[in-house]
């Protein structure tokens, strides 16, 4: 679980974290959206604001960067593909494959901008309970139709309630078989069905028992409906939005 | 799957399915150097073992905490900026996947031995996914298709062989309860 330290909400009482949940998921899609519309003067722009939001919510740069390394070795592998594969003028040659001004430069411009949707993922799931999240998903998929939105409410809280019971069961299965000396065993198809037998069996034997004790409770899809406490704030927020995406189109 | 009691089991089932699609994720069985990892086995055995149906609801439910920022994808990340990025397309794509995967289960589980029926719907599944995704990488990374196949499908063809044929079992296995 230590890996999802960064990622999972952190308690404070800073700008984000008093918006409204729903105004956040909409900020975040329709900026995640329209920066792939963005240029350098937007995407500059936009990276002070998400700085400044980071120093506000108190987290470290260098730490952040530790966490996302994977997905940073990816940015890296498609900086190379698109400054190969994109054609221009020659800027300088390794061995045998040239690199181009044009794809370095439309490389950075990606990578930035994926690196930037990132983030802005990472500050709203700092910033917003899962509780609160459930309940702005419900809000949202209330409109849809043919969508059961309680029910899919409910799926949410039990994914929430699964997800750490599942870490935790394969921790423990790991542990007591290292203490047979589980080590020992050379076969892999054999260490793989050592470990993975006993998880599901234990995983589904947990999902049942919640089942029966679900249904026994007399647990039906008719909830109270959620509250939202808003801050005062969302106008200004949506202002801003609005204004950020269109210089993005616009430069 | 009509009444009530059903309904809330496999909704309990379908929430199961989508957090162990999310640990897949996080969990990867060390055997040699290139470590396993789980995500897609668990989209392809909600198929087989909830039908299309619930099968969709629960990659329906896994990609929507992604979206909403979840960390539920590979490498412990998430976001709707990942559904965009470049591996957005085999996210995507376990969409079709799973509901194929489902459908083609269902209609031939009755007339053939399970484990072969399981096989059968697996493959057009696993090959959606490639599809949606190295679509989706050709159109983000610009790249030619000979480097795309290269990148985004021959080093897994081997891994999601094995995928396939343990799923087939584990869903026998878990079927029979």
């Amino acid at each position: 679980m230590g890996r999802l330290t960064l990622f999972s909400y952190k308690s404070s009482n800073s700008f984000l974290h008093n918006l409204d949940t729903r105004c956040k998921l909409i900020v975040l899609s329709f900026l995640s959206i329209s920066i792939l519309k963005a240029d350098f003067t937007a995407l500059i722009i936009i990276t002070i604001i998400i700085l400044g939001f980071l120093a506000s919510e108190d987290i470290k740069l260098i730490s952040l960067l530790k966490q996302i390394k994977y997905f940073i070795l990816l940015l890296f592998f498609i900086f190379i593909a698109r400054a190969v594969s994109t054609n221009g003028d020659s800027l300088f040659v390794l061995s045998w494959i040239s690199f181009t001004k044009q794809g370095v430069i439309e490389g950075v411009r990606v990578c930035w901008k994926f690196f930037i949707i990132m983030v802005m993922g990472i500050l709203f799931s700092c910033s917003t309970k899962p509780s609160y999240l459930k309940c702005a998903a419900q809000w949202f998929l209330r409109p849809i139709p043919f969508i059961p939105e309680k029910r899919i409410s409910i799926m949410i809280s039990l994914f929430l309630r699964f997800f750490p019971l599942i870490l935790k069961q394969v921790n423990n299965v790991l542990d007591a078989q290292k203490t047979r000396c589980s080590e020992l065993q050379k076969n892999p198809i054999k260490k793989i069905i050592n470990v993975s037998l006993p998880v599901l069996k234990k995983i589904f034997q947990c999902a049942d028992n919640l089942a029966i004790s679900m249904e026994a409770r007399c647990y039906s899809e008719n909830r109270t409906e959620p509250e939202f406490i808003k801050s005062g704030q969302e106008k200004n927020v949506y202002i801003a939005t609005i204004v950020l995406s269109s210089i993005m189109f616009a430069f | 799957m009509k009444n009530k009691k059903n309904t809330l089991k496999m909704t309990v089932y379908a929430s199961l399915f989508a957090a162990l699609t999310a640990a897949g994720a996080f969990i990867s069985i060390p055997i040699g150097p290139v470590p396993i990892v789980l995500q897609n086995i668990f989209v392809l055995l909600a198929g087989l073992i909830l039908g299309s149906r619930w099968g969709l609801a629960s990659v329906g439910v896994y990609l929507l905490m992604g979206a909403c920022g979840f960390p539920v994808f590979a490498g412990g990340t998430g976001g709707i900026g990942r559904l965009l990025g470049p591996t957005g397309g085999y996210l995507l794509g376990y969409i079709p996947c799973v509901f194929i995967t489902g459908l083609i289960s269902e209609k031939l589980s009755k007339k053939i031995p399970l484990i072969l029926s399981n096989i059968i719907a697996m493959i057009p599944g696993t090959i959606i996914v490639y599809l949606a995704g190295v679509s989706w990488l050709k159109i983000v990374t610009n790249m030619e298709w000979t480097k795309v196949f290269a990148l985004g499908v021959y080093p897994f063809i081997i891994g999601d062989i094995l995928k396939i044929i343990a799923a087939s079992f584990a869903a026998k296995i878990i079927g029979k309860k």
